[in-house]
């Protein structure tokens, strides 16, 4: 229709076209207000035919903006229902924040596409997801590659969409409320039986009668907690490593150990940690426990093979660190004894 | 160390020398263990030389040295105009001052008895001296736990730790030299009060946190675990009146002190990182009110009271929670610095803070940095742990408490592996002690019995009863020790891990023993998992943790190279400019700069203000033009790049080059990190983009490249440079050092406005051959 350059005649064509749809255009407005008072957050979920009501049947310029967020319930992804939740906090926060501005309010709307219409899905020309575009009054093309939001904008969480909704239109969003972990009743409640249990809790410390007095509990714990940093676990979380890779030459072989220092894998994290926890708990037995068995064929046989494992475990660690590691450690004996 | 213990119960009379020889004996072995403790770190100082290592330690040297020179007042009140031009530095305020103040009294003192030796000599020497220090304060803390034996044993594994080795060799002159040592003795000095109830050692508790908030940031550390242990004793039924005067004076003295250092003041009272001694020395009054009540009370006139006294201390402690709380929701991040919060939540960092996530000492380690930097003692830990349990003291329950937190935020941040080590010495000095007490105690009674066994073969049966009442005496005669010394008062529980150490012993006459060849052998691998433990901290004191990395050495085919471009770099500048000029250079080298050559710089090491960081960054990422105008405006005379594509010195600017345009990127957005990538990659070769290969970092580190081998073949990235003929407009070189390492660039002056002078970019005019010639500057 209208050359976007040329833009005196479009601004002429424009406020020709918005005499003639003077009428429908608040309509279509206050459609659009009515699905948003509706849905959970702001968000209104555009259907094949709405698209068209909305968008492609609407000639430019539009009295309103629309930014889409393109989901897939179908998917079942994770991380695209996160960010799909993110986007709703970006909606609920734009209207909080506009909310006696309906001038402002009313010009920019939240709304989603579902993979399921896969009509108003296709006039996107959605390629991947996670995506999202902005439908600006005056676009005319939704295949045009300008509406798409750059994954660069995009980091997935509601600043960046406030961000990405504040750069290209003259809308602010203001700052995101996201709803508390827990909400104030249940706050309420917990702290009250916080409140109402302290008094019993106290005469229960002071009788002694906890799980924290039992000196085993504190054993386990403190062993545990070793056993779990030794074995590098707080890497493979920060890190979100994998159990094993798979062989590139051969996808039948799992590659359990990695080479070189600076990464783990899962399985070789807790195998590595299990021995260095083996030799220490086997010498804590034979020094705390075995000595008070009588039987000395029994503490013979135990001791023999607690000091076999013993030894193995370590030679197989020293091994495994001069694998991973490429380090090899020089003894300096005196040049006349090689 | 067990040999001392291991003699027969000895009559009451010969107790007193055999006391007098073990102290003698672990005396002498103390010394020992001082001696290799500083002999260990010494590999830098004979394969290199005795000078200060890396980058921060030159900046703590320039601070000694100024208060050497200037004293003590002076040092409060100066004002840094030599770094982070224009803006300048406070360093008495926001330094660190431990390490310096006691570098500078040993240089005082020893200048006093006339022993003249040069303020660098003591730098060097400080942390190989305080690491002394630190293994004897794991002796005493060790003894307090669970008696001498495993005392010596911990010295001994500190003494050559090589976690603890790495930040303490000679020349390594930096805060956790002796803030490790600071954090033994205080914990020590906790345990000793927890251990007497005695106010003499709290005070000295207070004065050595004190000490140890002077020297370093980790001081937070020690005034969380503190309260968590005392918190643990309460909850656990522990308390007890030892536990309030080992807590109570360290929390109120101790932070009337912090609050005296300056980089500290409020901070001690203000930060997130506080409030749980706060809210522990509140509990803590609480319970002692308690017990208190319940001692002068009835049962049924307590159980009344108590229900008062516990309302009331309830709504006292709600309402100070109360303060707490709004105390930190007020403040930004809730109070807590961004490093505290990524130790609590490990995935903080990676998430939220990058500037931290990308500082390679606070990745979290894989298992073999365990095995690099505590080495067997990984696996004598888990026994240690257990030991401690049987039984558990107050002083064993602190022990466990340390290793545990430290050992998960090791796990966190790979740089806390220097907390881990003591408290893995400890637990290992633990281990091994008992493991030798039972080896060698099951050897003894074996080898005594069978030789009564050959002297008197029938009475078998009479010696075991003649033992058993034996060991009875003894028992009785400690017994009355014990009155005697509780008559004393509050010494009656000086060293109460002592006794059952001799128990156990003479129970373990009676039937704890072991099979005597098995003990042997057991015996024989416990010292050879000790020979590997010292040949591999030997190997890693000597090959990993030694290098200055202000000198460097290359072993090749044809011998030893040595690489001293940076000092002679540094010289050149201190000689041949003039002593106000400014020079600009990447922050890494900023410390060095103003230690060595005593030259102005823009940025340095304390990264403190991110956005004249970013502004070099910028102007490193820039085009020349663009480059001069920011180095101009700025005052710089001098630009300084490390570049190693001709020895292949991998750390050189052209590596960290993407670090400078992210950060420039940051804060001026026309610097795009895309711009400087080939399809993500970062490549120098003749793929790079134009961007990248008309950068000022660029053009500085290749200039003139190609006419070291003809090629320019860069030996870092291994690969051909892509542009190798270039000239500069707006700088010109006035220094490239031997190895070509260090090139320095002086900006030219402004030219004069003259008509007609057209642009000129006649690159490819002229060729390879000439560029000597071509050298000359066209502005003058």
């Amino acid at each position: 229709m209208a050359d976007h350059k040329n833009l005196p005649h479009h601004f002429l064509l424009s406020l020709s076209l918005l005499s003639i749809l003077a009428v429908s255009q608040p309509d279509r407005t206050k459609d659009l207000v009515s699905l948003r008072s509706s849905s959970e957050s702001g968000v209104i979920r555009l259907k094949n035919d709405t698209v068209s009501k909305f968008i492609t049947s609407v000639p430019t310029p539009r009295p309103y903006s629309l930014i889409i967020f393109f989901n897939s319930i179908d998917l079942n992804s994770k991380t695209l229902q996160e960010l799909r939740a993110e986007f709703g906090f970006a909606s609920s926060s734009f209207l909080a924040n506009n909310n006696n501005r309906s001038d402002v309010a009313n010009k920019l709307f939240f709304c989603e596409i579902d993979s399921s219409d896969s009509e108003a899905f296709h006039l996107f020309a959605v390629q991947s997801l996670p995506a999202m575009c902005l439908v600006d009054p005056l676009m005319e093309n939704p295949q045009d590659q300008e509406v798409k939001i750059d994954e660069y904008d995009f980091d997935g969480t509601a600043e960046s969409v406030a961000e990405f909704v504040e750069r290209r239109t003259n809308f602010t969003v203001g700052p995101i409320n996201r709803p508390p972990l827990l909400s104030k009743p249940q706050i309420s409640v917990i702290a009250a039986l916080l409140v109402i249990s302290t008094p019993f809790l106290i005469r229960k410390v002071l009788k002694g009668e906890t799980f924290l007095h039992d000196t085993r509990v504190w054993l386990y714990g403190a062993v545990l907690v070793y056993f779990f940093s030794v074995s590098g676990i707080m890497h493979n979380i920060i890190k979100s490593v994998p159990m094993f890779f798979r062989d590139e030459e051969d996808s039948n072989k799992l590659v359990f150990f990695y080479e070189g220092p600076g990464y783990q894998l899962w399985g070789e994290g807790l195998s590595v940690g299990f021995l260095y926890n083996l030799v220490g708990l086997l010498l804590a037995y034979v020094t705390s426990a075995l000595v008070r068995v009588r039987n000395v064929n029994e503490q013979r046989v135990v001791m023999m093979l607690a000091m076999a494992i013993s030894l193995l475990a370590v030679k197989k660690v020293v091994y495994l660190d001069n694998w991973k590691t490429g380090y090899q450690i020089q003894t300096y004996w005196p040049s006349s004894w090689h | 160390m067990a040999a001392a213990e291991s003699s027969p119960p000895p009559p009451v009379t010969s107790t007193a020398m055999r006391n007098a020889f073990g102290t003698v004996l672990s005396a002498l072995i103390l010394l020992l263990i001082g001696v290799l403790a500083f002999s260990i770190r010494l590999f830098s100082v004979i394969k290199y030389e005795s000078v200060i290592h890396e980058f921060d330690p030159y900046f703590n040297y320039r601070v000694t040295q100024f208060l050497s020179k200037n004293g003590i007042y002076e040092f409060w009140n100066w004002f840094d105009d030599r770094t982070w031009y224009p803006l300048g530095r406070v360093i008495g305020g926001t330094v660190y001052p431990g390490l310096t103040l006691t570098a500078g009294t040993i240089w005082w003192v020893l200048n006093a008895i006339n022993i003249p030796l040069s303020v660098e000599t003591i730098c060097v020497f400080t942390a190989p001296v305080f690491s002394v220090f630190a293994s004897w304060a794991t002796y005493l803390l060790t003894k307090e736990v669970k008696g001498s034996g495993a005392g010596l044993a911990a010295a001994a594994l500190l003494a050559m730790v090589p976690s603890y080795i790495s930040r303490s060799v000679a020349g390594s002159y930096d805060n956790e030299a002796v803030a490790i040592f600071a954090l033994i003795f205080t914990f020590y000095l906790y345990i000793k009060t927890l251990n007497t109830g005695s106010l003499f050692y709290a005070t000295l508790n207070a004065i050595a946190y004190f000490y140890m908030v002077c020297s370093w940031g980790g001081y937070t550390f020690i005034i969380n675990l503190i309260p968590m242990h005392v918190l643990l004793c309460i909850v656990t039924g522990r308390y007890s009146p030892r536990l309030y005067i080992a807590y109570a004076p360290l929390v109120v003295l101790g932070t009337l002190l912090a609050a005296l250092v300056p980089v500290v003041g409020f901070n001690a009272v203000l930060t997130s990182e506080h409030f749980a001694s706060f809210l522990v020395f509140i509990i803590i009054h609480v319970v002692a009110l308690v017990y208190y009540i319940k001692g002068i009370l009835t049962p049924k006139m307590f159980k009344v009271a108590v229900t008062l006294v516990v309302s009331i201390g309830l709504v006292v402690c709600l309402i100070v929670v109360a303060v707490l709380v709004a105390l930190v929701a007020s403040s930004p991040t809730g109070g807590w610095s961004g490093r505290s919060l990524s130790l609590l939540d490990p995935t903080y960092a990676s998430k939220y803070i990058p500037i931290i996530a990308s500082v390679s000492e606070h990745q979290p380690p894989t298992w073999p940095s365990y095995f690099m930097d505590i080495n067997v003692l990984a696996f004598l830990v888990p026994a240690g742990i257990i030991a401690c349990f049987s039984p558990l003291s107050d002083a064993s329950s602190f022990v466990v408490l340390y290793i545990v937190m430290s050992v998960y935020f090791s796990g966190v941040m790979v740089r806390l592996m220097l907390v881990l080590a003591p408290a893995a010495c400890i637990m290992s000095g633990i281990a091994l002690s008992q493991a030798f007490d039972v080896f060698t105690g099951s050897i003894k009674y074996q080898l005594s019995s069978k030789s009564k066994d050959d002297a008197e073969n029938n009475t078998s049966t009479n010696n075991s009863s003649k033992d058993d009442a034996s060991s009875g005496k003894a028992d009785k005669g400690e017994e009355v020790a014990k009155e005697r010394s509780s008559k004393k008062g509050k010494k009656k529980e000086r060293e109460p891990s002592e006794k059952p150490s001799v128990k156990s012993k003479i129970l373990k006459k009676k039937a704890q023993v072991l099979p005597l060849e098995a003990s042997i052998v057991a015996l024989l691998l416990l010292i050879m998992l000790g020979s590997f433990y010292v040949i591999h901290c030997v190997w890693a004191a000597a090959e990993a943790y030694s290098a200055p990395s202000i000198v460097l050495t290359s072993q090749s085919h044809d011998g030893l190279h040595v690489f001293d471009d940076f000092r002679e770099s540094y010289a050149w500048l201190s000689h041949n400019t003039d002593v106000d000029d400014k020079v600009a250079s990447w922050w890494d080298y900023g410390y060095q700069t103003t230690a060595m050559a005593n030259r102005t710089v823009i940025v340095d090491n304390n990264t403190w203000n991110n956005t004249h960081i970013a502004t070099v960054g910028t102007a490193m990422s820039s085009p020349e033009k663009a480059a001069w105008e920011i180095f101009n405006s700025l005052d710089v005379k001098y630009v300084l790049v490390v570049f190693g594509g001709v020895i292949g010195y991998p750390s050189d600017d052209i590596n960290k080059f993407l670090w400078m345009v992210r950060i420039g990127g940051g804060v001026f957005p026309h610097i795009k990190e895309a711009d400087y990538l080939r399809d993500g990659q970062y490549r120098i070769d003749s793929e790079a983009t134009p961007t990248m290969l008309n950068c000022l970092m660029y053009k500085l580190c290749y200039y003139r490249f190609v006419e070291t081998d003809g090629k320019g073949y860069d030996r870092v990235r291994r690969t051909e440079i892509g542009k190798k003929h270039f000239k500069l407009t707006h700088f010109e070189e006035v220094f490239t050092s031997h190895h070509w390492m260090v090139r320095i660039y002086k900006l030219k002056p402004q030219k004069n406005r003259i008509r007609g002078k057209a642009k000129k970019l006649k690159l490819k005019t002229s060729s390879g051959s000439s560029s000597k010639s071509a050298k000359r500057n066209p502005w003058m």
